[in-house]
């Protein structure tokens, strides 16, 4: 089962990416590749087991459901329920921690899956630069924006 | 309970740091307060339950005990059986964790521990800024040399 693992530093308060972050509903805000975000069944966004709805800039179309949400340890968990890329069993973890010294941020983003045979190294690519270090680079171009 | 937490980002791979802060009888190596230091009973440093008793720059004796240690998630946890601090059930961890973003290296140091209300913000402030951050930054200096 492939592990994804990437990490950054954004040089913003921790408060302030989290405050971006925690909400489920909000990717479309930031991340590129998504064009539209919604919650299904009017669910606030911070309501554990809520499922959001994306739609990405290609017209691609998934589900995703939050396992966990926690302001106490700045982290959350969610899985994919459908998705048209042949990622099965995902379940990733964000995780931010306060840097102490220069009052700057640590984001962990992470996850497990299955993929068909000979397409691992392809889907970890894809995950892993596409959506995850897009994701860090996409924040510090929102952030320093003054959004959020 | 109390908490002191600092954290700091070193510019060196997480398993370069590591060689350095895993040894537990290697305080007076890195930590600028720690002038000597030797496990007890002849145990090696690595070898989770051995003691550790040190002496600091101004003559203070601790003696710690290792409780946990990962070389596959880089952390370490004791917790302190003597010292001159007026403080009970001491436990710290120190973990390292890699940045994948520049091959570079996530440091936190936590400790916990029971106190009287009105001696905390000095024990916080003492063990985060002049033990840990101190610490940190005498790291930084070492992986830039």
């Amino acid at each position: 089962m492939p592990h994804v693992v990437k990490s950054t530093v954004i040089d913003a308060p921790v408060e302030a990416v989290w405050g971006v972050l925690r909400d489920f509903n909000g990717h479309d805000k930031w991340h590129p590749p998504v064009a539209e975000s919604h919650v299904e069944r009017g669910w606030a966004s911070d309501r554990v087991g809520c499922v959001r709805r994306f739609r990405l800039r290609d017209g691609a179309e998934l589900r995703e459901r939050l396992l966990t949400l926690s302001d106490a340890d700045l982290a959350y968990s969610y899985c994919l329920l459908e998705t048209p890329i042949p990622l099965f069993n995902y379940v990733a973890h964000v995780r931010l921690a306060p840097v102490t010294d220069g009052d700057r941020t640590y984001w962990r983003w992470e996850s497990r899956f299955d993929t068909p045979v000979g397409r691992e190294a392809e889907l970890v690519g894809m995950v892993g630069e596409e959506i995850y270090q897009g994701g860090f680079d996409a924040i510090r171009a929102y952030l320093a924006k003054g959004a959020g | 309970m109390a908490r002191a937490y600092v954290s700091t980002v070193i510019d060196a791979p997480v398993a370069r740091v590591w060689e350095k802060v895993r040894d537990f009888n290697a305080l007076p190596r890195w930590l600028p307060l720690v002038r000597e230091s030797r496990i007890e009973n002849g145990e090696p440093s690595d070898r989770v339950g051995c003691v550790r008793d040190f002496r600091l720059q101004n003559g203070d004796r601790l003696r710690e005990q290792l409780l946990g240690l990962s070389d596959y998630d880089y952390f370490c946890t004791y917790s302190i059986l003597e010292s001159p601090m007026p403080l009970t059930n001491y436990l710290a961890t120190l973990r390292l964790t890699p940045i994948t973003d520049g091959d570079r290296c996530f440091a936190e140091w936590t400790a916990e521990f029971d106190c009287a209300p009105e001696a905390a913000d000095e024990l916080v402030t003492n063990i985060g800024q002049n033990v840990f951050l101190a610490g940190f930054l005498a790291l930084k200096r070492q992986m830039a040399s």
